[in-house]
């Protein structure tokens, strides 16, 4: 069935179709959407879960922190400094190995106040534990967030999916909504092998001396070292059964390319356009969309980079006193490989000031007048 | 259970993938970290103690909201004998006292009471607790205080005979209040049920007249409910003339002959509930009626309902304003000398006091003059052994008389004159005679069957066979600020149906027409049930211990497990209704 959804609503659908049991979320432009959605299905009848109404997203987050501990699976959304509230309890969700889905509508953080789209909120939180994915339009929400389970419950680390708020959450955009059935087939019933329960009452996420507590941490890292391999295989599955595919990245006529344009989320869309009329004009240039920031496809895009000649990064938010995160990453990644090229970060879009296939050709223009980089970071867009 | 010991692992592989332990945790009983308890334990609602007759209001209202009507029916009747009156004519102080009224609006629980009774199935009935005594009881008056004590009276298993006055039993029920807010065929069956259960009435028979007081001593016990039928007269002159009449009397003679004679243009002198159903009875028998009242309508007595109901249908009300004398020509009514008023201090009931205005005087024109400035009662026909106070029959707590024997309630005897009151004082009186006649007396059992802290009396706990001891839930009266509101929401209180105006001025028939089913449901629904369990799961969702379980018999209320309680007292604070406490060890 094909519906014209806000990004907002499609990240509901596709909540429902994933048949969580608990939803506790405080609104927040411009997440509100997305759990306005979901009390209406939980009133109406069409989803059999609980909607808790909490006080603050800290409590949010400790509410599915809480209901997924009792081996069910949980929803929540929110933004900007509803995030930055949650991060106590991102932490515990991560530590306590829980698979809860979340989205976070990418919103600049305050102050100055501003609700339009900035990534800098959920990059923030890279420490946090949390699988982060990057997403590109409507259905790659509602698509991402039904993968997101299959992940999470996989690995038993929460999924963070984000988008860009107004470009993805308030437009509308035709997303095909698939069946219930398929998705039942696509995603089981959760059923962890370990939960709370008066049955069977166990300590949990109690004290842990330093004898256990490296080990501990060492389990999560490896969780996330199974990502990779999960990640793409469950992509593989969803396109068996649904015909759309998706991987940690995506790669666009990047084989014989010199220069590789990278991005990720909404930017993607304009990149698109401005890589085919280089193209067009015999230019050799690709484009890599990277989707997941954690775990960081490492190995993934220094293969996509390796032996050309630039990659201009495009970043919508900021590491103050570093530059793009995204850059960042990529240099990381790069360092301990062979034959890499020239990274170029610029900042721009910043609080939702639009990145037009026409700012993008002008990065990618600089960028490849350069001989080589000699900053970390450029500033695109910004006026006099 | 199993001996714990240190876990020790090996390494990563044989450490759990999450922080949790590797075996159950039951071996922690955490209830040994508490120093305080909590326990279930039902308060008195501040309506069943704020009402005069002692009903069970939470209870009933519970059982409607289930859907019991018949058991709500009985739920009162075991309080008061005649709720389909008090549904429709009580000044329903439980209202005034509904916690809800701090939240948004007070429960709708005299239209409830009304609904229980007008609904309840037409067989139902309620019979005699014990078997006869062989006793015998005189009552004294057919209204309220006296049908209630006759009914309480026969169902604790004695003879009660009644003597009335008046052609027809109900009192001032029957000839003070219009049918239109009491129709007659409603009090007829409450009256009926009385008689059919054993309770003699016997009409047109004034003790100190038509039998004299002496014939009383033929019984084991007497019961005084005459209540107050003479008119307080204006104490000015021409209130001798021909067409003044007052409001009782005009009331009496619409009540039983369903008419009266009344002027075109008529002067009400008054502001209590029979100034204003005198002046609407005088609308309906077509008259233009003018209330003047002496203070403004804040200090009415009246009941608010009614002087809307009153301006709805016409009534003019003139505030500030008394009578001087009654303008007569020929010997008829041709005016009234008015004098306008200002309030000053306030006097003994707490109302500021009116005082003339100089040289304010004026005459109105009126060929009908209604003076209804409060009653009192016939005390003539009493021995001097019965002592009075104020104008009033003398009694104890529990209506016993100087006279040993002689027991006395309603407005005759009691300062609040309400049918509610009347109601609960017969109630009372009953139950002090049948200590009586056991030759005991009210102390002992006096305090214990008080509700709350000073409430009626509740004749369930009499008749439980505990009034030794004191366990009408608790007597500690739930305070709005004790309720948990978060777990309300605020909603409509619903209207009661009424018939169109131009519809009422035509006949007597009554004006409220009653809840719907529907308008019932959402009513009862509203209820806070203060201080009393509704099993709403709330200290079981919250219990994070999960130290509070269902009964395993499927029985009301709750289990605690003390082994895991920690005490932390979140149960009593989540109460959306203060039916839980914390207690110490």
């Amino acid at each position: 069935m094909k519906k014209v959804l806000m990004g907002n609503h499609a990240a509901s659908w596709a909540a429902m179709l994933s048949r969580v049991k608990v939803i506790s979320a405080y609104p927040i432009t411009p997440q509100t959407h997305i759990v306005e959605e979901l009390s209406e299905m939980c009133a109406d009848g069409r989803l059999d879960a609980k909607f808790l109404k909490v006080e603050s997203e800290h409590s949010a987050m400790a509410a599915v922190v809480a209901a997924s501990s009792t081996g069910v699976r949980t929803f929540t959304a929110s933004s900007a400094n509803g995030l930055a509230l949650m991060h106590e309890m991102l932490h515990w969700a991560a530590g306590a190995r829980l698979p809860i889905v979340m989205v976070n509508v990418n919103r600049a953080m305050a102050p100055g106040w501003n609700i339009w789209s900035d990534q800098t909120d959920s990059l923030s939180q890279r420490d946090t534990g949390w699988i982060q994915i990057y997403v590109e339009n409507n259905q790659e929400v509602l698509d991402t967030v039904i993968m997101g389970y299959r992940i999470a419950e996989q690995v038993k680390l929460p999924v963070m999916v984000c988008y860009d708020a107004f470009f993805l959450s308030h437009t509308y955009e035709p997303v095909d909504i698939p069946d219930q059935d398929l998705v039942d087939k696509f995603l089981p019933p959760y059923e962890p092998d370990i939960f709370l329960t008066p049955e069977d009452p166990r300590s949990f996420n109690a004290l842990v001396m330093p004898d256990v507590y490296m080990e501990i941490r060492w389990k999560i890292q490896r969780a996330m070292d199974q990502v990779y391999d999960v990640a793409a295989a469950t992509g593989r599955e969803f396109e068996g059964i649904f015909g759309r595919s998706y991987d940690l990245i995506e790669t666009v006529d990047c084989d014989d390319a010199e220069t590789v344009l990278v991005t990720t989320s909404s930017t993607t869309s304009p990149a698109r356009v401005i890589v085919r009329e280089m193209r067009e004009q015999g230019q050799k240039i690709g484009l890599l969309k990277i989707r997941h920031f954690r775990p960081f496809p490492s190995k993934q895009v220094a293969d996509v980079l390796r032996g050309k000649k630039k990659a201009v990064v495009v970043d919508r938010n900021i590491s103050f006193g570093k530059g793009g995160i995204w850059a960042d990453e990529i240099r990381g990644a790069c360092s301990i490989e062979d034959d890499m090229p020239q990274i170029y970060g610029y900042i721009t879009g910043l609080g939702g000031r639009d990145i037009t296939p026409e700012l993008l050709r002008e990065i990618v223009d600089d960028a490849q007048a350069k001989e080589k980089p000699d900053s970390l970071l450029y500033w695109k867009g910004l006026k006099p | 259970m199993a001996e714990h010991k240190p876990v020790v692992f090996e390494g990563e592989h044989d450490m759990p993938e999450l922080v949790v332990s590797v075996s159950t945790m039951l071996w922690n009983k955490t209830g040994s970290w508490r120093y305080l308890k909590p326990r279930y334990v039902d308060h008195v609602p501040p309506c069943n103690q704020a009402c005069p007759a002692g009903n069970d209001v939470e209870g009933f209202i519970r059982l409607i909201g289930e859907g019991k009507i018949d058991e709500a029916w009985r739920l009162l009747k075991e309080e008061n004998p005649l709720p389909a009156v008090t549904g429709r004519v009580c000044f329903h102080p439980c209202e005034d006292a509904c916690n809800r009224a701090y939240f948004d609006k007070a429960t709708s629980i005299q239209a409830l009471e009304r609904y229980a009774a007008d609904h309840v199935s037409p067989d139902l009935e309620m019979k005699p607790l014990r078997k006869a005594s062989g006793k015998t009881v005189a009552i004294v008056g057919a209204g309220p205080a006296g049908l209630a004590a006759a009914y309480h009276l026969t169902r604790m298993g004695h003879k009660a005979t009644i003597y009335d006055a008046l052609p027809k039993a109900g009192g001032l029920l029957r000839v003070g209040i219009p049918a239109y807010r009491l129709p007659d065929d409603v009090l007829d069956a409450e009256v009926a049920a009385i008689e059919k259960m054993g309770v003699e009435i016997n009409l047109n028979a004034r003790v100190g007249k038509d039998v004299p007081f002496e014939k009383m001593k033929e019984y084991n016990a007497v019961f005084v409910a005459t209540g107050v039928h003479a008119n307080r007269a204006l104490d000015i002159e021409g209130e001798d003339a021909d067409g003044v009449i007052p409001g009782l009397e005009l009331l009496t003679q619409v009540a039983l002959t369903g008419k009266a004679k009344v002027g075109k243009k008529i002067a009400v002198i008054g502001g209590g509930n029979s100034a204003v159903d005198a002046a609407r009875v005088s609308r309906r028998l077509g008259a233009d009626v003018t209330i003047y009242y002496r203070r403004t309508e804040v200090e009415m007595p009246a009941f608010e309902e009614e002087v809307d109901d009153a301006k709805n249908e016409g009534v003019t009300i003139e505030m500030l304003t008394a009578p001087v004398k009654i303008l007569v020509e020929g010997g008829k009514v041709t005016g009234v000398q008015m004098q306008k008023m200002e309030l000053g201090e306030p006097d003994e009931s707490g109302r500021r006091r009116p005082v003339p205005v100089e040289g304010s005087e004026f005459d109105v024109a009126c060929d009908m003059v209604v003076p209804a400035i409060g009653e009192i009662g016939d005390l003539s026909f009493l021995p001097e052994s019965v002592k009075l106070e104020w104008g009033k029959i003398k009694i104890d707590a529990f209506g016993l008389t100087e006279h040993p024997g002689v027991f006395a309630g309603g407005d005759i005897a009691s300062a609040q004159q309400n049918v509610a009151q009347a109601i609960g004082d017969g109630k009372r009186g009953a139950i002090a005679i049948d200590r009586f006649l056991q030759g005991e007396t009210m102390d002992e059992i006096g305090g214990n069957i008080i509700i709350g802290e000073s409430g009626g009396v509740s004749a369930a706990q009499y008749m439980s066979g505990n009034a030794h001891a004191k366990n009408i839930a608790c007597n500690h009266v739930v305070p709005f600020e004790e309720m948990n509101m978060w777990h309300f929401e605020q909603m409509e209180r619903d209207a009661m149906p009424q018939v169109a105006m131009e519809q009422r001025m035509k006949s007597f028939d009554e004006i409220n027409l009653g809840f719907t089913e529907e308008q019932a449901m959402h009513a009862a629904e509203r209820c806070f049930h203060c201080g009393v369990c509704t099993m709403c799961d709330n200290c079981y969702m919250f219990c994070p211990d999960v130290s509070i379980s269902h009964k395993t018999d499927g029985g009301y209320g709750y289990d605690i497990n003390f082994d895991y309680c920690k005490g932390c007292g979140i149960c009593v604070k989540e109460c959306p209704r203060a039916a839980m406490e914390m207690e110490e060890e």
